[in-house]
């Protein structure tokens, strides 16, 4: 399903 | 029209390690997570947003508008990044 895409910096 | 194109020498990476896609840029990196990869799958430089966003609307089987802003919010947050362009 489609969700809010999130990122996290490393 | 706007094209998003990663910036040069960023790119998306699979992490072996952790097992997660990773956006790579110059001394940073970030852990992408399946809806974040699956948007820069598409990000090629050449398809414009609007076809990223019906693209994605029919392979997630979800409404346009929604994917739309989502997509908008996390493409702007990658060029507030320098990580990518948006080019028009």
């Amino acid at each position: 399903a489609w969700s809010k895409p999130s990122v996290r910096e490393i | 029209m706007s094209v998003p194109a990663l910036l040069r020498g960023v790119r998306v990476k699979q992490d072996t390690v952790r097992d997660m896609p990773v956006l790579l840029g110059p001394e940073r990196a970030l852990m992408l997570d399946p809806i974040g990869a699956a948007i820069l799958d598409r990000v090629d430089g050449e398809r414009d947003l609007d076809g990223i966003v019906v693209d994605l609307a029919a392979a997630y089987d979800a409404p346009a508008d929604v994917i739309r802003g989502d997509v908008e919010a996390f493409l702007s947050d990658l060029a507030d990044k320098r990580l990518l362009e948006m080019r028009t």
